[in-house]
């Protein structure tokens, strides 16, 4: 009776262990890339590997145990060394090693090689953003978290995707060898997307590479995998995986809309859109340190509504943002944000919380001064 | 010299029967030891170099 109470529960354990559904669950995504197939099937096969070690080694240990245990007058064997025995346990497990080293050396050599890729994509990280820029194309973008402020603070039910959403995500052509090249404006980042098999660290100064060649089209998410500051867990990663006619044709749009900036700095702006603009970009960029009401959270992050020495000089105003301060948590502004950017946002500073200095910044002066 | 090369091996593989280890503690000197121990060791170094280069070749 005891006994088939145990197969029972062994048989159940195993059934569930089989099952797809748990499987997914617990298990590394198997991915869609090849790359992430192998590494998939690398991963079972040497679990399964582990598995069977572990029956062998525990089942002769419990049954030694078991089978000639003292109270039935068992004596222990008393020798000292036995070099067959030793041979075989050094010999064995070198073996398995290298069995297992050999397929998943052939795997490491296809994940390094970026060699021939149809497309380039520079990803920057920054605290606490991803920024994409593809090379040769004149088409750049941050991607900033998409979850709203309320989610986060507990007022707002969570959507599906909590904090594995952002505004912009990265748009990648299905089907095409697309080379990664990952480096950091600040600290180490590391950009990790599961279902790509990429997991990779962004490190100032330093221009690592990886690459994917993405099977089937979707969304796939992941985030910051490096602890990275205050807003590590807000930074997460969105790929949108596209057949390549849609994806030309979204290039195509980026371009026209980069253009359409572009034109925008030569012009004069009305305080009115720099502020709609301006509110914009402070939601997604500086609100989560200056906060939503710009009160900030001194003494690290300095408030904004009220801070009269800002207000009393707008240039100090926009070479703090523009420049960043040194020595603080304040980043340059001038390689995430462009120069329209940088002007509405500076004059939504300037104007909102009861800052009423009534100054338009324009974005043609960001942009001469930028130039210098 | 040979017998040295052997010990030498037993030592890399990590067994050496007890027999052969007294002969090497009593008879041996241990110059010998370590000067074939250390040619040995490039030896291995070099064909470790060799088999990668050849695998990513
Ligand atoms: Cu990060």
């Amino acid at each position: 009776m005891r006994k088939r109470h145990v197969w029972m529960t062994a048989g159940m354990l195993l059934a569930a262990l089989s099952s797809h559904t748990l499987a997914a669950e617990w298990n590394m995504p198997i991915g869609v890339t090849d790359v992430s197939r192998e590494i998939y099937s690398l991963h079972m096969t040497i679990f399964w590997i582990c598995v069977v070690i572990g029956v062998v080694v525990f089942g002769a240990m419990f049954y030694s145990l078991f089978r000639y245990r003292r109270s039935k007058g068992a004596e222990a064997a008393h020798f000292h060394e036995h070099t067959m025995v030793e041979v075989i346990w050094t010999a064995v497990p070198l073996l398995i090693l290298v069995g297992m080293a050999i397929p998943a050396t052939a795997t490491l050599k296809k994940m390094y090689d970026a060699s021939e890729a149809d497309l380039d994509v520079m990803i920057t990280g920054q605290q606490w953003r991803w920024h994409y820029s593809y090379l040769g194309e004149d088409v750049e973008f941050t991607s900033n978290l998409g979850t709203p402020r309320e989610q986060i603070t507990g007022d707002g039910e969570r959507s599906e995707h909590y904090l594995l959403e952002v505004d912009e995500p990265l748009v990648l052509p299905v089907g095409k060898k697309v080379r990664l090249l990952l480096t950091s404006d600040d600290v180490i980042h590391s950009w990790w997307v599961p279902d790509l098999a990429v997991k990779q660290d962004a490190v100032p100064s330093f221009v690592n590479e990886n690459w994917v060649r993405i099977n089937e089209p979707g969304i796939y998410r992941g985030q910051c995998a490096e602890l990275c500051g205050k807003d590590h867990a807000f930074m997460p990663v969105v790929v949108e995986a596209v057949e390549p006619e849609a994806f030309e044709a979204w290039l195509a749009e980026r371009k026209a809309a980069a253009e359409a900036e572009a034109s925008g700095v030569d012009r004069e702006w009305a305080l009115d859109e720099l502020m709609e603009r301006g509110e914009q970009v402070y939601g997604s960029i500086c609100a989560s340190c200056h906060q939503p009401d710009g009160s900030g959270l001194p003494p690290s992050f300095p408030a904004l509504a009220g801070n009269q020495a800002l207000m009393d000089d707008s240039a100090l105003h926009i070479d703090t943002v523009v420049n960043g301060v040194a020595g603080t948590a304040m980043p340059a502004f001038s390689t995430t944000l462009n120069p329209v950017e940088l002007a509405a946002v500076i004059t939504y500073e300037r104007n909102a919380w009861g800052n009423d200095t009534g100054e338009a910044i324009q974005p043609a002066d960001i942009a001469e001064m930028m130039a210098e | 010299m040979w017998k040295t090369v052997k010990s030498v091996l037993a030592a890399f593989f990590g067994v050496q029967r007890e027999a052969q280890r007294r002969e090497d503690f009593t008879s041996g000197k241990p110059i010998s030891f370590i000067l074939v121990g250390i040619l040995m060791g490039i030896i291995l170094v070099l064909i470790l170099i060799v088999v990668a280069m050849t695998a990513a070749g």
